[in-house]
Order: structure tokens, then sequence, then C-alpha cells
């Protein structure tokens, strides 16, 4: 590892070499000129080279990599076979449409508990909503195989509320059970990500409507509703992208009973068996990618709709 | 009056739920025996003693913590001068680096983990399996995390009119960026370390994919304690469970702590935090 030297500005005095200028400040032609011209480039460029270099080759290759295996076929050529033999195998369509159900629904029930606990936290004294903050913070960072264990010795057959409680819970690794622990962490989420926007709903706009003589439920329709929504969406839709790429937990609950198959379960027991249909890890992998991106920019879209109010 | 009663117990119940799990994790790290009673029947430190005086778990510790080192050095050497420049020369650099980092953001790791996977097999197979792959592999979804916090602190301290401040001075600009540079935005160095080592120590995704057993960090030890059926050692997998949670904490508290007062949005910071906890 090459570390980039800061120091070396090719081409002399540090704002001079700024590549964001015009280069045709110096005038001039023939390779002179565009020797300096390169030059100026790469002094723009260099210190950060690296990283680009090592992020291409980490990141975007990889995915690139995903999206040429999922059409390259065994026969040679490009085609829609993988997809296809994808779609028509049971186990894959059973995985895609339980990880679809789990990350809408935890999404879905996220904001349903996130919602009214990020809006009765913002409206704490000082001292209350470090208190939850904290809170949060400790949940949020009971994660991975660790918050699986906690699950399973709390619910699980010899758990603590199993036994105090005397019932039976849904087993960890069923989708009930599942979603049950993916809300430890979820919810939190959707909280701190919307903390800041229910704050933007000002006391004062309250006050306005009464002013008007506007009741409770009309502020809430016409001005609350309209303001969280675009803020509810993005919340939604950031849970719903990263629980369906979660692997940690569900690897740990999936070994459990009664087991759900979700698709990141299913690119890891591919890659691990590595003998054969590499290219159906590589379809559910774009798959995901797929629906990381929509989800993105949907994401973008919902934001600034959302900021217009700040 | 009903609509406040109503609101706390849903904020009990909510503070409960999130409490039990830990709590059973911890009397787990602490029960002499747990049979079928609701509390164990003795408590003990025993197996904290114990658990760290195995091999493999303290084995697992150490290949973590140098995975955790490798990953810091990896990304402090790549981020900070990409960073440095941006804000002070070359502000195309940073919209670059702010399309790449969507990628660990939103594309799931065991994703990139196949991808990877898929590459190095036919390309380098040399690096295959091996404990360079997986510390360049967690270097690069981890960077984000730096970049954003260096580059933060960077336009925070105004690092262009730094630089351009020394070298009126006829400073030589290596020692602008030692001596001027380095001292305004090490807050940011810190805490966006803290975030990169909290990453490291947790990942599992792409340890379980490109290593498995080649190399054991806490995690795996972790998920194999939990999934095997035979060598069920819950007690030991309690302490390991409470360790790394309460090590977790106290990196993303730290980083709390460190951006406190800068910027209203300490919850961003918080929100952050827990985003690398929870891909991992």
């Amino acid at each position: 590892m090459t570390t980039p030297q800061v120091s070396t500005p090719v081409a002399g005095d540090a704002r001079a070499s700024g590549a964001s200028r015009p280069p045709a400040a110096l005038g001039g032609r023939g390779p002179a000129a565009l020797g300096r011209r390169l030059l100026r480039l790469l002094a723009g460029w260099l210190p950060a080279l690296p990283l680009l270099v090592f992020t291409l080759g980490m990141l975007v290759l990889p995915a690139l990599r995903l999206v040429h295996d999922t059409f390259a076929l065994r026969s040679g050529g490009f085609g829609m076979d993988n997809i296809q033999k994808v779609a028509d195998n049971p186990v894959d369509r059973e995985a895609i449409a339980n990880s679809l159900e789990l990350g809408a629904l935890q999404a879905t029930l996220a904001a349903a508990f996130g919602m009214p606990a990020a809006w009765l936290i913002s409206r704490m004294r000082v001292a209350g909503r470090a208190t939850w903050l904290a809170l949060m913070n400790v949940a949020s960072n009971f994660a991975g195989i660790g918050l699986a264990f906690g699950f399973v010795a709390l619910i699980g057959t010899t758990g603590m509320l199993t036994h105090l409680l005397d019932v039976s819970f849904p087993a960890t690794g069923s989708f009930t059970g599942m979603n049950i622990a993916y809300l430890y962490f979820n919810i939190p989420m959707f909280v701190l990500l919307t903390l800041p926007a229910v704050a933007v709903l000002k006391d004062d706009w309250w006050e306005a409507a009464q002013v008007c003589h506007a009741t409770r439920r009309q502020f809430w329709r016409r001005i609350g509703a309209p303001v969280l929504a675009p803020f509810a969406a993005a919340g939604w839709l950031l849970i719903f992208t990263w629980t369906i790429g979660i692997y940690a937990v569900a690897y740990a609950l999936a070994s459990g009973p009664q087991s759900v198959k979700l698709i990141t379960l299913q690119i890891g027991a591919t890659l691990e068996s590595s003998v054969f249909g590499l290219e159906r890890a590589a379809v559910l992998s774009v798959l995901l990618m797929l629906l990381a991106i929509v989800s993105t920019v949907l994401y973008r879209l919902a934001i600034r709709r959302a900021t217009r109010w700040l | 009056m009903r609509s406040r009663i109503g609101s706390r117990v849903f904020l009990a119940l909510l503070a409960l739920y999130f409490a039990l799990p830990l709590v059973a994790a911890l009397l787990y790290s602490l029960a002499t025996k747990w049979g079928d009673t609701v509390l164990p029947s003795g408590y003990t430190l025993h197996w904290w003693v114990d658990v760290f005086s195995r091999p493999e778990v303290s084995g697992a510790l150490g290949r973590s913590l140098v995975l955790t080192a490798v990953t810091l050095a990896i990304d402090v050497l790549l981020v900070v001068p990409a960073a440095y420049w941006s804000v002070v020369h070359n502000p195309r650099i940073g919209s670059v680096v702010q399309t790449v980092t969507v990628i660990p953001f939103a594309i799931p790791w065991v994703v990139i983990a196949a991808g990877l996977q898929l590459i190095v097999k036919d390309t380098v197979p040399q690096l295959f399996g091996t404990f360079w792959l997986l510390a360049a592999a967690t270097a690069a979804i981890a960077f984000p995390f730096l970049y954003w916090a260096v580059e933060n602190s960077l336009l925070a301290a105004d690092a262009r009119r730094l630089s351009e401040a020394a070298a009126t001075c006829g400073a030589h600009p290596m020692v602008t960026l030692v001596r001027v540079v380095l001292p305004a935005i090490r807050g940011g160095i810190v805490s966006g370390s803290l975030l990169v080592a909290a990453t490291a120590m947790n990942e599992f995704a792409l340890a379980k994919v490109l290593v498995g057993t080649r190399y054991e960090t806490l995690p795996l030890w972790s998920a194999r304690v939990f999934t095997s059926r035979t060598g069920n050692d819950p007690n030991a997998l309690a302490v390991i469970t409470i360790f790394t949670f309460g090590l977790l904490f106290a990196l993303s508290a730290l980083v709390v702590w460190l951006g406190r007062g800068k910027s209203a949005s300490s919850t961003l910071a918080l929100a952050r935090t827990s985003s690398s906890a929870e891909k991992g």
C-alpha cells in the first residue's frame, strides 16, 4: 500500500493547480501545452486516485461482475436463461416473496411504532429525550448474532419469557419470529431517522391553526400528515431496503427450526456450496441491487419533497 | 388525560421490549445454572473468566482486533488524502466519492461479498479466502463513515482557507498538512475511525462468505457456537454477546460524545452508528 503524497503538487502553486479552472489560461499549442494540461489534471486528482481505484475494484467491479454473470450463459453468449431458471425455481420464488414481504411488513411496523414514539420523544424535556436517545442507541447496537441469541434466550423454547408467561412463542426462525426480532433494530432506526423531521412540525403551527379555529383532527389532516408523510416515506424505504439485505441476524435465526427462506440466505448458501449454480447467486444479488437502486432513487425524491418545509 | 396515560403505557412497553432480550443475555452470562425456571438458580462471574481464557475465543478476539487495525490503516491512508484534496483543491473528487458511498450504504454486504468472490476466483485466485481480501473488503464497505466524518471536519475547519494562509506564510504543503490541517481535523478522523472500528469488529457477511473458517473472527465464532446443535454453549455465547454489545455501545457513545454541540443533529450521528451495527 503506497501512501499518496499529498505534498507533490506537480504543477506548482496550490491555487493554480486547481483542476476546476479552465486549462486555457496559459494558452499555447502543441505537446508542451498538452503535457501541462495532463499534469494539471493529474495534480487535481492524484491524492484521491488510490481511494478511487480501490473503491472501483472493491465495490464497482463486483457489482458489474454480478450483472455480467446474471446474463452470461454457460454455453457462451448472453441471455435470460439464468433469470428464467431462478424464476422457475420454487425455492427461490419462495425466498423472494418472503424477503419482499418481510421488508414491507418491517418498514410498515417500524413506521407504525416509530412515528408515535418519535413524536412523543420529540415533545419530551431534555432529560427524557436524552434517556430515550440513549436507549435507542443501546437497542440499535445490540445487533447481529448477539441479538439472535438474546431473542432465543428470551422467547426460545427454554427462554425466560417462555417460562415466565408459560406460553409458547412462535419459533424464532419462523416468519413471525423474525419479525419480532427485526423490529428490535428497525424501530430505533426509524425513530432516529425521523426525529429531526418531527421537530419540523413547530408548536406555533398548532397555535396558528387554533387561532383559525381548526380542530386537532383538522390540524393533523391538513398540516401534520402532509408535512410528515414524505419523511415517513423516506424512512419506510430505507428500512425496507436494509431489512431485505440483512444477513447476520437472519443467518443465526434461520439455523433454528421452522426457518424461513430469504434471498440473502439463499445467496450465502449458494456461495458456500460453490460447486453448482453460482449464477443463481448472481441473479438473486442483481435483484437485491435493483431493489436498492429503485428505493434509493425514491428515497432521494421523498427527501427532496420532505425538506421543502425546512 | 386518557391519551397521556396511553402514551405512557406505549413508551413503557417499548422500553420493556428493548430491555428484555438484553437482560436475558446478560443473565445467561452470569448464571450458574438455568434450567426450567424464570430466573437462574445462582450467579457467578465464572463464565467471564473462563471464556476469555479459551484459546479459540482469545484467538478469535485477536483476529478481530487485527482485522480492525488493518481495516483502519487502509481507510485512513486512502480516505484522508482524498478528502483533503477534495475540499482544498478539487471538489469534483467529492462528488465522485459521494456517488460511490451509495454502494455500501444501499447494497447488502452479502451481495458485495458475492461479487468479490466471483471476481477473485478467476482473476486473482491467490487472494481467494485470504485475510487481505477480507481486510480490503471490510475497508471498502466501511470507508464512507470515515469519508463523511473527515470531509465534514475539513469543511468545518475551513481547511481551504487554512491551507491558503499557510501557503501565504511560505509553508511547504506537507508542513501545512501535518502541522495545520491534521490537528484541525483530528476530531473528524477519530470519530470516523471509531465507526470504521465498530463496523470491522461486528462485520459478519463479508467474513462468512470470503474467509469462512479460514480466519475465524469473533462474529464468526459466535455464529458457529450459536448454530452448532451439539456443542451448545449458551453461557460462553452470552458472555461474548454482552461483550460485543458493550464494545459497540461504547464506541457509538464515544462518537456521539465527540460530536456533541457540533451541529444539532446528534441523532443523525446515532443513526449512522446504528446503521453500521445493523448491516453487519
